[in-house]
């Protein structure tokens, strides 16, 4: 549902500084004239095919099904989509146009890191340089999806204020380019931010829902789930189906539970309407409106804003807005890799537990889909330290031994 | 020619002690306007010295209440400067923006600056500052486009804040010709006009004065109070700040 001058009812909108005013119109502009062109059109379909795997499957989850009785499940494995996530269908779609634009620099922000590995991907695809802003915090704790990155090319610069967090390399990322927009684009990772952001994101995301109501025609699907941090993979599988007869889902951060801090709910718990980082929408304030921390075991999730469209179809009803807790989404990354063979990222596991929790009370003859949009391999140093302390400890301090080992012999 | 300059400060950086009294050696230095910044935990607009200040002062539990009282506190001492608020919109609006009006009217503050409330998608600020008779003051830059520009001066601003550079506050600005030549188009225009950041030497301060109403600094400030020792009292940030000013206007 394409917004109206930007904004999804009260949501949305371009609340930036004058400065950034000329480059959101440029590349709204540019948008609404590349994004329809054939040409644009064919060679993105072409690096979908070639290079991000698409279509990603769908999977009949039987064994989950009838271990839980009820509704069939279904997966959308949108995390077999090359670097892991469905984050690359927007880096990839936002780097062409960038290219098309004319502009010769990259620039993005990234939270856990799939955003900034698929932009980084993307770049080295097309042969553009890319910068990545990532706080601080994250870089320590995402080391591998900073090995990524720079193998990819992609310069990291951890942002050292505020939280030292997502949020804080979005600040970096905005007043990076303040300076540089006119050679360079700001490449967002979701669905939010200034207009035209939630609207171009959300047709790059678009092509999950579109496959999946290819794959699924014969199917009558009663329930869709989606993890919702910014939104912009729910919102890439949901706008297919807005305008039908099934039950739309988001999946919030439930985290450690409902105190102010220990989650990241913005739809059903402490979230207030307010105006961050470029637009209005639903976000994790205090009574003042400075913005609060947040907490997630899924670092995809821990955002304190959530995209304005979302925002606008959770107040409206016609999407549902749930919480899990860290603890559901652990055991339900553990359910589906027993009972399929299939890890679910940590964010995506958020989808999966509501799923859980949903199907047991649906007739057999129902059918619900839930959107598997990232794997869990880039979780492994998380999940492992969750799940199996006592060996995944053993194991790192073996790697580390024998890395100093190494060190002697060559130094 | 008078070199007017609008000096610029951090609430409660690095306690509201400290920003009285930088406040007050600001005017004795010659500052013909004061503008009080509200931190926000994500100063998007900021450089590392202002957010590093807004940062520190959040982290010692600042609240907006402390930074009204601050401004009654200057109020009680510099009853006739001009002096206004910068903000970040999230602020503004949360408290609900004509709240926020009445309120800064309450406090005899003279003006607002809300950098991303622009005007014409800014939740009704410009017509509440109108309201209660707040000189709201939109910031522009030399990038911006005519049809732009020409639309905000319609808007019946009386003082115009210009960024003399694309990019965030605190990084030194060389001053541009093209920046120089559209200061002086906006001079026939019926807006007096600041021209800020990146202003940290009397020579600039110089070059300025003949194309702008008023010269904004802010960063170079606030590192200064920034550099004081821990246990420097309210009256040393007078002095300092009082020398400083004066050697901006030598």
């Amino acid at each position: 549902m394409p917004s109206r001058n930007g904004y999804f009812g009260e949501f949305g909108g371009r609340y930036v500084a004058e400065v950034l005013r000329r480059p959101l119109e440029e590349l709204e502009e540019a948008f609404h004239r590349f994004y329809p062109d054939p040409a644009f059109q064919s060679e993105l379909e072409r690096l979908r095919v070639e290079y991000i795997g698409r279509p990603t499957p769908v999977l009949r989850a039987h064994r989950a099904s009838e271990e839980l009785g009820g509704a069939n499940i279904y997966v959308k494995l949108e995390g077999l989509a090359n670097t892991g996530a469905h984050k690359i269908n927007n880096a990839m779609g936002q780097a062409l146009l960038a290219r098309m634009m004319g502009k010769t620099r990259i620039i993005a922000e990234t939270g856990a890191g799939q955003h900034g590995v698929a932009t980084a991907a993307a770049c080295a695809r097309l042969g553009l340089p890319c910068r990545v802003y990532m706080g601080e915090v994250d870089v320590r704790r995402q080391r591998p999806n900073v090995f990524l990155m720079e193998l990819f090319g992609a310069e990291v610069v951890p942002v050292t204020s505020g939280t030292r967090t997502l949020k804080d390399a979005v600040n970096e990322a905005l007043r990076d380019w303040a300076a540089s927009w006119e050679n360079t684009h700001y490449l967002l990772g979701s669905a939010l931010g200034p207009a035209p952001f939630p609207d171009m994101v959300r047709e790059f995301q678009s092509v999950i829902g579109r496959e999946v109501r290819e794959q699924l025609r014969d199917v009558k699907l009663d329930a869709i789930l989606a993890c919702v941090g910014g939104g912009s993979n729910a919102i890439g599988l949901f706008s297919a189906f807005v305008d039908e007869d099934v039950r739309l889902i988001g999946v919030e951060a439930g985290g450690r539970g409902p105190q102010l801090g220990e989650n990241a709910v913005r739809m059903t718990q402490a979230g207030r309407v307010g105006i961050v980082q470029g637009y209005k929408s639903y976000f994790i304030l205090d009574d003042d409106g400075q913005v609060e921390r947040t907490h997630s075991v899924s670092a995809g999730l821990d955002y304190a804003g959530i995209g304005p469209e979302l925002a606008f179809l959770g107040k409206s009803g016609r999407v549902e807005f749930q919480s899990v807790t860290d603890q559901e989404t652990l055991d339900a990354l553990k359910f589906f890799a027993r009972t399929e063979g299939i890890v679910f990222a940590l964010e995506s596991a958020h989808a999966g537990a509501a799923a859980i929790r949903l199907a047991p009370h649906l007739p057999r003859k129902a059918n619900i889909l839930v959107n598997m949009s990232g794997r869990g391999d880039k979780d492994i140093f998380i999940t492992a330290k969750a799940l199996q302390p006592q060996q995944w400890r053993d194991f790192l301090l073996s790697e580390a031994a024998s890395i100093s080992e190494a060190e002697k012999h060559h130094g | 020619m008078a070199k007017l300059l609008m000096t610029h400060l951090v609430a409660g950086y690095p306690s509201d002690e400290a920003s009285l009294g930088a406040a007050l050696g600001m005017v004795q230095g010659g500052a013909a306007y004061l503008e009080v910044q509200f931190p926000f935990s994500d100063p998007s607009a900021d450089g590392p010295t202002i957010q590093g200040a807004c940062q520190w002062a959040l982290d010692r539990g600042w609240k907006p209440e402390r930074g009204w009282k601050l401004i009654e506190r200057i109020r009680e001492s510099l009853p006739e400067v001009p002096l206004y608020i910068m903000a970040y919109a999230s602020l503004v609006y949360t408290p609900g923006i004509a709240s926020f009006c009445r309120r800064a009217r309450e406090h005899r503050v003279t003006g607002l600056i809300v950098p991303d409330l622009a005007y014409g998608q800014d939740e009704g600020l410009a017509e509440e500052s109108r309201k209660v008779g707040l000189d709201l003051m939109p910031v522009i830059v030399p990038s911006i486009l005519p049809q732009r520009l020409e639309h905000i001066l319609q808007g019946g601003f009386s003082n115009i804040y210009v960024a003399l550079r694309s990019g965030i506050t605190g990084t030194h600005t060389e001053l541009q010709p093209q920046v120089l030549d559209f200061l002086e188009s906006l001079k026939t225009r019926g807006v007096r006009v600041f021209g800020g950041f990146g202003i940290d030497s009397s020579s600039q301060v110089k070059l300025l004065a003949p194309h702008v109403h008023a010269i904004v600094v802010g960063s170079h400030l606030v590192r200064a109070i920034g550099q004081m020792p821990p246990d420097s009292k309210p009256e040393d940030y007078t002095e300092l700040l009082c020398a400083r000013v004066r050697s901006l206007l030598d």
